[in-house]
């Protein structure tokens, strides 16, 4: 009788050696067999067992997104470019003070504050603290203040292994801010049938980001010491809209880092990414950038809420005046869902190379209509020169 | 009252290496030295409970070479010594026993060499019987418990009538097993140590000790042997039963002697086979062997492991037209028996079968059948780390930083109980994949260090246990420091060599014969070649673990992390628990997704098990030696610890 | 109860696990029948062997000779296991049709079985496999026993006493009781008699 592969020989093949994984630590904390240790995601031991959680919850193995959408939003909001959009929003905390210590518009830890605070959640999952040790998915509780933990990340922390950490009976519901690979991940825990896992039902909210990329920790390093500059000592960094470059924040002052230099440091899985507006979270937060004056748009974050419950805590959170929302300009979304689209195609078009089939899309799948509208796209456009050739006269 | 020290006359059940022992306290010996080796430690361990009732100096030398030396200085002060040594500690203690056998000897000096044919307890199935060929000094070889008593008693008086050392070889199958003895006389005075040296320099009882002018005294050395054989030619210890014209002459020495004898006996052969047993294998005493081989055209010769008595007999056949004409060898050569691996009874009557062309009464073959079924259910039993032993949670960590580090790095082994985790990969988690001699990992490690330029970008890491770094890995630690390699030097130092049974080594305040002596610590010497030292207890994993990802991380130094836990066989540990474990299953969650038995199938402490029944893992109480590390492997800390009774009564 | 005194040589092999004390079993065993005036070759292997690993002592136990300490295949009058597995081990070697098996049912699982690699085979297995490749066969707990005494190691013992009862050697009480005081203390005597005893009650 033949056995079955491992899940875990099975995620290795599929993610691990494919330069696919995110970081995200859905595959970590469930088990001793798999680690996050700086930046990798490391198998310890061999592990035998063929229906494993860790391929299970990993963003990055087959999957049906149709099902997922299925199981977590309304059909009716659907969209190709930036999954389901109930609503879109500009939005900032009303408090200046908050909105100081936050990247842009402060939403994020504004909705967190308010979830605690109403009881929808216990207890909130993060990135840890911009400190310079190893990056962690860290679990704060009502004692404890969001605002310490705001602030953009540009690299991956294993945020979903924080959640496989915390005490099967105890910590109450989560809400977990997540990146798109880690909403994924925990819309594949939410939905999850597994025997003797109840876990998943303890999620309560996911609050999305926007995501474009994350930095390689190791490369990311080496170009912090070319510029003299010691991780700990950085306080933020931010992508100023329309410039090219990424600013290095620290207390002495800010360093401009070229984008071109940056991009050596990305972090190879996410070119292979279709998701840069956290597509499976109950609600997604970026900044504002599109569709206005960016001296306007400074300060403001761009909200798509996606579920009944996203669209409850904005709605409450208007009312009880710890937001400010304003209808956002129409080209706003258009031009979101146009930059989204084009790094799908983007995406799609490195996954083929690497799959070497344009049926063959790795992770995705090639059914999911939302997929195969930009796949065709991707080979459309590869067919053009010999169209083009064609078309000489 | 010491067995050993048994009044004259008295019959005593002696293990081949005790019997060894009593000869030597028979001859009167004043010195007694070794490095702990299996087959060879019980001859030291024996002796060390007897030194002060014998004004007799015991030592553990901190190698052979050291070992040969000390028993050496003894001689030149004309009191009778001994070195023992397993097969390679020969080859350790061969450069100095090359300038020895050169310069001579004054007081008897009997170098012990306990071997391992078929490696029962060894990496290897060395020979040193060919050193006594190339270096020529006298071989002799007991083939049984009385003999080997006897033997090691006359070997004493040998050394002084040719003024040189003479080696005394023995194997597993005699040094380990125990037979009857009767005990002769302990002589009543002991010598005096006296050292001149101002006669003439051809004269090794008066003149300096050196092994020049090399020229003469090698003409010197081999002008001795003319003596030796013609003792050789008379002596006791070769005996020949059998008719007066066997069918087939089987020349055989050392335990070979009682497979033949029990061969022929099996088969019924006696009146068709005669056996020569030879005690003094080298040189070949020329006379009474060809006397025997005029005997029968047909010769078998048997011997383990190599053909080094076969090729002997040979060249003195060849010398003599009528001796090699017309007749037949049978051994090694001719593939009648195996060139490796150690003999038995049964071995040798299937070449014997071979030879006569005859059929062996055997076992039905209903019952042979029902056997050979039966067997291949058996689970093997494969060796692996005591419970509580410290190697375990070493190599644990070990495994666990070299995965985090991600470079592929690797260990280079040496030989202890460690040696293990080569032997059988699971043990080790995969670490070791080299492992030859003792201290050959540093030197190893050192070599692979530098081979950066050469694109090699694994890390380098080594380990050795508390007794190897005083043996052999020194050198090697310096030779890494001076150039400048890389690598990581792990000391599993759990104070005392233990493979071979706890015998002290310079880590130690405590020497063979009990008395307290100064130790000399490892982190000093290290620090003093100039490493970076760290020390930890293997059992607390998360210290470890940290020191060592570390010290992957950091490049071009050379570090050391002594790894500091007493052997689960120490004395002080031995029968005792520090904690008393037991699995809460109410929180294990055996094979299910999470755990699948990370504590049974992975780790693999003998003392935890998995119930089939149950589906949980367990704590044999039996087997657990109470060292606490499970609980701290455990995904759910379903292993709880607590304190033992024993360790919470002492304080500890 | 006199026993006859042996003519011929008799073979018989100890077996455990490493820890057991066979050692110690073998080594008073032969010490008994030494002082009985036979001449007696033990065969052992330790070291390596030692670290869980299957042990063996082959005794031979001559009227006259000095034997080889390797018992030939096929060779054993008498099997002493402390252990089944290891007393199935020797059988497919060392048994023979005519061969007694003394045998404790206390398992210790290799580890090999401990990981699930493979099975230990069961006791329906042993008991048919014994009945099969032995002409008698005794199959009880001396680790029980040992353990009701307070030390589990002192099996080895039990199967001595039991050995004594079977009369298959000629050792008793007696000279057992000899034996142990030449080499443990007092205290230690008393108990090894309890656990002697034990044993011999075992064999009816």
């Amino acid at each position: 009788m033949k056995r079955k592969k491992s899940s875990q020989s099975r995620l290795k093949k599929e993610v691990l050696e494919q330069s696919l994984c995110t970081g995200c630590g859905a595959c970590v904390g469930l088990c001793p067999y798999q680690v996050v240790y700086r930046d990798r995601t490391v198998q310890l031991f061999d592990c035998d067992l063929s229906d494993g959680k860790c391929r299970a919850f990993c963003p990055r193995t087959p999957a049906d997104g149709r099902l997922l959408r299925d199981g977590l939003f309304d059909a009716a909001d659907a969209t190709d470019e930036i999954g389901p959009v109930k609503e879109f929003w500009f939005t900032r905390a009303k408090d200046a003070g908050l909105r100081a210590r936050a990247q842009h518009g402060g939403t994020v830890t504004a909705l967190l504050r308010l979830a605690m605070s109403e009881g929808w959640i216990d207890a909130a999952i993060v990135s840890g603290r911009l400190d310079g040790r190893e990056p962690e998915g860290r679990l704060i509780d009502r004692g404890e203040e969001p605002a310490d933990y705001a602030g953009s990340r540009f690299w991956a922390a294993p945020t979903v292994a924080a959640f496989h950490r915390m005490p099967e009976n105890g910590a109450g519901r989560v809400g977990v801010v997540a990146t798109p690979c880690q909403a994924l991940a925990l819309a594949k825990i939410r939905t999850a049938k597994i025997d003797g896992y109840q876990k998943g039902g303890t999620l309560s909210l996911v609050i999305g980001l926007f995501c474009g990329w994350t930095l390689a920790l190791d490369r990311f390093q080496n170009l912090l010491n070319q510029y003299h500059l010691p991780a700990q000592n950085l306080t933020g960094m931010d992508i100023p809209a329309g410039k090219n470059i990424l600013e290095l924040r620290t207390a002495g002052g800010a360093v401009n880092v070229p984008m071109d230099e940056v991009d050596e440091c990305v972090r190879e899985a996410c070119r292979y990414c279709i998701d840069s507006t956290a597509e499976f979270a109950d609600l997604s937060v970026g900044a504002a950038r599109f569709g206005g004056n960016p001296v306007e748009m400074s300060g403001w974050n761009q909200v798509i809420v996606r579920s009944e419950k996203g669209k409850n805590l904005v709605s409450l959170a208007r009312d009880q005046g710890i937001l400010e929302c304003r209808e956002a300009p129409r080209r706003a979304l258009a031009e979101l869902m146009s930059a989204a689209a084009e790094k799908k195609k983007k995406a799609l078009a490195r996954i083929i190379e690497k799959s070497r089939s344009p049926e063959k899309l790795l992770y995705l799948n090639p059914d999911d209509p939302a997929v195969r509208k930009y796949l065709n796209e991707v080979l459309q456009d590869k067919a053009k020169p010999l169209l083009k050739k064609k078309g000489d006269r | 009252m010491t067995r050993l020290l048994a009044p004259a006359g008295s019959k005593v059940l002696f293990l081949g290496n005790e019997a060894i022992a009593r000869g030597a306290l028979e001859a009167g010996v004043s010195v007694a030295t070794a490095y702990p080796g299996t087959p060879s430690s019980e001859v030291i361990e024996s002796l060390a409970p007897a030194a002060s009732k014998r004004n007799l100096y015991v030592e553990w030398s901190v190698n052979e070479k050291v070992a040969l030396e000390v028993a050496a200085a003894a001689s030149f002060a004309g009191l009778r010594s001994m070195a023992v040594m397993k097969q390679n500690g020969v080859n350790v203690a061969s450069d100095f026993l090359l300038h020895l056998t050169a310069s001579g000897t004054r007081g008897g000096l009997v170098l012990v060499s306990c071997e391992d044919p078929g490696a029962l307890s060894s990496v290897n199935e060395g020979e040193s019987r060919y050193f006594a060929g190339m270096l020529e000094m006298p071989l002799l070889e007991p083939a049984d418990f009385q003999e080997a008593k006897d033997m090691t008693k006359w070997a004493f008086e040998l050394s002084e009538a040719i003024g040189n050392v003479v080696m005394l070889r023995s194997v597993t199958r005699m040094s380990h097993a125990s037979g009857n003895v009767v005990c002769g006389t302990l002589p009543a005075k002991a010598r005096k140590a006296a050292f001149e040296y101002g006669g003439p320099i051809m004269d090794s009882q008066t003149g300096p000790m050196i092994s020049t002018p090399v020229v003469a005294k090698h003409l010197l050395r081999r002008q001795k042997l003319k003596a030796v054989c013609a003792l050789f030619e008379k002596s006791p210890f070769n005996r020949y039963t059998g008719p007066a014209r066997p069918d087939l002459l089987l020349i055989t020495a050392s335990a070979c002697w009682l497979y033949a004898a029990e061969a022929v006996h099996m088969l019924g052969l006696q009146k068709k086979v005669g056996i020569l047993k030879l005690g003094t294998t080298w040189p070949l005493p020329p006379r009474l062997v060809s006397q025997y081989l005029r005997k029968a055209r047909r010769i078998l010769i048997v011997e383990e492991v190599m053909a080094f008595l076969e090729e002997n007999v040979k060249v003195l056949a060849a010398g003599n037209p009528k001796l090699s004409e017309d007749k037949t060898f049978f051994g090694k050569y001719d593939g009648t028996l195996p060139f490796a691996g150690e003999l038995n009874p049964d071995i040798v009557a299937d070449a014997l079968v071979k030879i006569f062309n005859i059929r062996r009464c055997g076992l039905s073959s209903s019952y042979q059948e029902e056997a050979r079924k039966t067997a291949a259910m058996l689970p093997p039993r494969e060796q692996t780390f005591c419970a509580g032993c410290p190697h375990r949670a070493s190599f644990w960590s070990i495994h666990n930083a070299i995965a985090l580090d991600g470079r592929g790095g690797f260990v280079c082994g040496d030989i202890g109980c460690y040696s293990m985790a080569a032997l059988t990969p699971a043990n080790g988690f995969g670490t070791m994949p080299t492992l030859h001699s003792m201290g050959s990992g540093t030197g190893l490690a050192s070599g692979f260090a530098r081979l950066a330029p050469f694109g090699f970008k694994k890390p380098v890491l080594t380990v050795c246990g508390d007794s190897t770094f005083y043996h052999a890995v020194i050198p090697a630690l310096i030779n890494a420091r001076h150039n400048r390699a890389d690598i990581t030097f792990i000391v599993l130092d759990n104070q005392g060599t233990a493979m071979t049974g706890f015998q002290p080594h310079p880590g130690n305040e405590m020497n063979a014969l009990r008395e307290s002596v100064p130790a000399v610590d490892i982190a000093a010497v290290c620090r003093a070649i100039g490493a970076k030292v760290a020390v930890c207890d293997p059992f607390d994993l998360s210290a470890t673990g940290s020191v060592l990802t570390d010290f992957l991380a950091e490049k071009d130094s050379l570090k050391v992390l002594i790894l500091r836990q007493a052997c689960a066989l120490s004395p002080e540990k031995k029968g005792k628990k520090t904690f008393e474990m037991k699995v809460d299953e109410s929180l294990c969650l055996g094979d299910a997704c999470g755990c699948n038995r990370l504590c049974t199938r992975i780790f693999r402490c003998p003392a935890l098990v998995w119930d089939r029944k149950k589906k949980k893992a367990a704590v044999d109480e039996v087997v657990c030696a109470g060292c606490g590390v499970c609980a701290s492997i455990c995904p759910r800390k379903a292993i709880l610890k607590s304190q033992a009774a024993s360790a919470a009564a002492s304080g500890g | 109860m006199k026993t006859k005194r042996l003519s011929v040589t008799k073979n018989l092999v100890l077996t455990g696990v490493g820890g057991q004390g066979n050692v110690m079993a073998s080594r008073a065993l032969a010490g008994m029948l030494v002082d009985a005036g036979y001449v007696v070759t033990i065969g052992e292997t330790f070291g390596m062997s030692q670290r869980g690993g299957s042990v063996m002592s082959h005794l031979r136990i001559s009227p006259d000779a000095v034997r080889s300490p390797q018992i030939p295949r096929g060779g054993a009058d008498v099997i002493v296991a402390l252990e089944p597995l290891e007393a199935l081990r020797v059988l497919t070697v060392y048994g023979n049709p005519e061969v007694s098996l003394l045998s404790n049912s206390r398992s210790i699982d290799p580890i090999g079985v401990i990981t699930g690699e493979r099975d230990y085979p069961s006791e329906e297995t042993i008991r048919i496999a014994f009945a099969r490749l032995t002409a008698r066969y005794w199959l009880f707990d001396a680790t029980a026993v040992g353990l009701d005494l307070g030390n589990p190691v002192l099996s080895n013992v039990v199967m001595l006493g039991a050995l004594a009862g079977t009369g298959l050697l000629p050792i008793d009480r007696r000279m057992f009781a000899k034996e142990i005081r030449k080499t443990g203390s007092p205290g230690k005597c008393a108990l090894n008699m309890k656990a002697f005893d034990a044993g011999f009650s075992m064999i009816k």
